[in-house]
């Protein structure tokens, strides 16, 4: 996995709940057409606009709220990694488990405008907006943490030490 | 240490002298409960674990969408069913038999002193009020759970929340919760640890509400000490044998905040999140509402449908607002029922539910259409949440919301509550 990441940044601000990225409707949809419902209520549209490799900068308290998988409809939709203020733990570890980046990086939002290009190391801990110049630092992942999302989540790691039952239910 | 900490230290799968703010802690899991939403994960189907690590410690509570609204539902349960067969789970709890996971198994007597139990809901925080952790995991993690017996978590720093004095006239639990709310505001990757000289006029029940609301504060844990309040609720409920947690005598925390409950008045948060986000009932007083609703895993309690039928004996339901009232466990059902509660409820135009998850999490029963209000004693008041995203989500305890379906308006329950108690 790519621990240097470059993509155009999406902009979002204080707490961006999971109800939000992943709406009750999702649940009953067929899996492939879930993340197309991401911020329906806040930002109707916007999933329509995410490409593959884009970034989401947020504010504060981001992921607050339920355990539904709201971090595998930003993966779903291409987003290559989260980076915000601050970060609900529960968030955090939804998004661990399922392969998806997410770091908490203050004054992020200060500095990134929506647009931007941005280059987020994961390894170095540092976050360069190409487009101002701009910089900002932040604690890197756990090494613990980012072998669960290299593996590509924890159902991989399950499914690699024998856990995984091959006959669906 | 603190109670957290020491949690985890008797949990860690390796012996550890210490545990402080920043570890990675990788523990033991006393309990694992799988829910029915399970069933709408695919990547649960398609991709079961073989076998659980320790059958009788898996759990499966049916409680988020009692019973299936839709077929989609329907079909996802029944393969959590075959699961529970092929897993040979003898406590499984299918519709009528249980209620909302952590409350049933906190009255089930589940939740003892000192232990860790895994489950997905996000509300599972509530498990603090019994000296005990639990928290929201997602269902990839429960899996590793359900397989290994084991997890990990982060060690966050741990705020300390004296509470004094006593509640007083028609302030509630959640009151408490929503003064907490507006002013800690957020605090992601902390701790709340309980203290003070007022917890003890608490009941358990009412701790849980506060425990269970702390979620909103995107708080890792939120733990109560153990005291005879909590020693006489647990008595007779298990026979497994448990050891209380206490904090060091000269422990410090990372910060300390002080509420006097005598002089906390009824709350209300304002629509599309909690945190930092609360006003006093009395400052919104006069706000017209469409639906009422009573109920989740907060404040479905027997002391919520108690304060719900007070406030409507010998009224009624405002005619153009509808209340619903979702009791959280199949026990509290039956019990309010035998206490007329349910009765009362009814006789005033209210809807009374089967126990469920139902409306709180926009599953069904209740749920918001366009340019809705509703006032809410449940969980969340998320923009969205609850049905339509034009909708307006007000919460408050279950005392104002009941006062506020009487009159048709957010309604502070002072002066009705008074009223009846006069009679």
């Amino acid at each position: 996995m790519n621990k240097v990441l470059k993509g155009k940044v999406w902009a979002f601000g204080d707490n961006i709940n999971t109800d939000l990225m992943y709406p009750h409707a999702c649940y009953t949809l067929p899996e492939e057409e879930r993340p197309l419902h991401t911020m329906w209520a806040n930002r109707p549209g916007w999933a329509q606009q995410v490409n593959s490799g884009d970034i989401l900068v947020a504010g504060k308290n981001f992921g607050v709220g339920s355990s539904r998988p709201a971090a595998s409809n930003l993966k779903g939709l291409g987003i290559s990694v989260v980076v915000a203020e601050s970060v609900n733990g529960l968030f955090l570890r939804n998004s661990v488990n399922v392969g998806l980046p997410v770091v908490s990086c203050q004054g992020v939002s200060g500095i990134v405008r929506e647009g931007d290009t941005v280059t987020v190391n994961l390894e170095t801990g540092t976050l360069i907006d190409e487009t101002s110049g701009k910089t900002a630092e932040f604690r890197p992942l756990p090494g613990f943490l980012m072998d669960i999302i290299e593996a590509g989540g924890i159902i991989e790691v399950l499914r690699k030490n024998g856990y995984i039952d091959s006959n669906p239910l | 240490m603190n109670i957290v900490e020491k949690i985890f230290q008797d949990h860690s799968e390796n012996p550890v002298n210490r545990v402080e703010p920043g570890d990675i802690v990788n523990v033991k899991v006393d309990k694992v409960i799988m829910l029915d939403i399970a069933g709408l994960h695919p990547e649960l189907l398609n991709n079961p674990p073989k076998k659980p690590f320790d059958r009788d410690k898996v759990a499966m509570i049916f409680d988020h969408f009692v019973p299936a609204p839709n077929v989609e539902v329907a079909s996802g349960v029944s393969k959590l069913r075959k699961l529970a067969k092929r897993w040979d789970i003898e406590n499984f709890f299918d519709y009528g038999r249980g209620g909302i996971s952590h409350t049933f198994a906190a009255e089930s007597g589940w939740f003892l002193p000192g232990r860790i139990v895994a489950n997905t809901d996000s509300h599972s925080i509530a498990a603090g009020a019994y000296n005990m952790l639990s928290r929201g995991l997602g269902t990839p993690e429960l899996m590793q759970v359900i397989c290994t017996g084991k997890t990990w978590y982060i060690v966050g720093e741990t705020i300390k929340v004296n509470l004094t004095g006593r509640m007083k006239g028609a302030t509630e639990a959640k009151d408490v919760f929503l003064r907490m709310a507006g002013e800690m505001g957020d605090i992601p990757n902390t701790n709340i640890e309980f203290g003070g000289s007022g917890i003890g006029s608490l009941s358990v029940d009412q701790r849980a509400v506060i425990s269970t609301m702390c979620a909103e504060l995107s708080a890792d844990f939120a733990v109560f000490p153990y005291d005879n309040v909590l020693a006489s609720y647990l008595d007779g409920r298990s026979e497994a044998p448990y050891t209380p947690v206490a904090a060091d005598k000269d422990e410090t925390y990372a910060s300390t905040i002080d509420f006097d409950m005598s002089e906390i008045r009824p709350m209300v948060a304002m629509p599309d999140h909690v945190a930092g986000n609360t006003k006093p009932a009395a400052d919104v007083q006069g706000s017209r509402i469409d639906q009422a609703t009573i109920g989740s895993c907060a404040n479905g309690r027997l002391d919520d449908l108690a304060s719900a039928a007070r406030i409507l004996k010998g009224r009624k339901v405002a005619k153009d607002v509808r209340l619903i009232v979702t009791p959280a466990t199949q026990s509290i059902f039956l019990q309010a029922d035998r206490l007329g509660y349910l009765r009362t409820i009814a006789e005033a135009g209210g809807v009374v539910t089967n126990p469920t998850c139902g409306a709180c999490m926009g599953g069904h029963m209740g749920l918001l259409g366009e340019g809705d209000i509703a006032i809410t004693s449940t969980t969340r008041n998320f923009k969205g949440r609850m049905g339509s995203r034009d909708a307006r989500i007000y919460m408050a305890s279950s005392a104002t919301v009941a006062a506020s379906a009487v009159n048709g308006y957010i309604t502070d329950p002072g002066d009705m509550l008074e009223a009846n108690s006069d009679e």
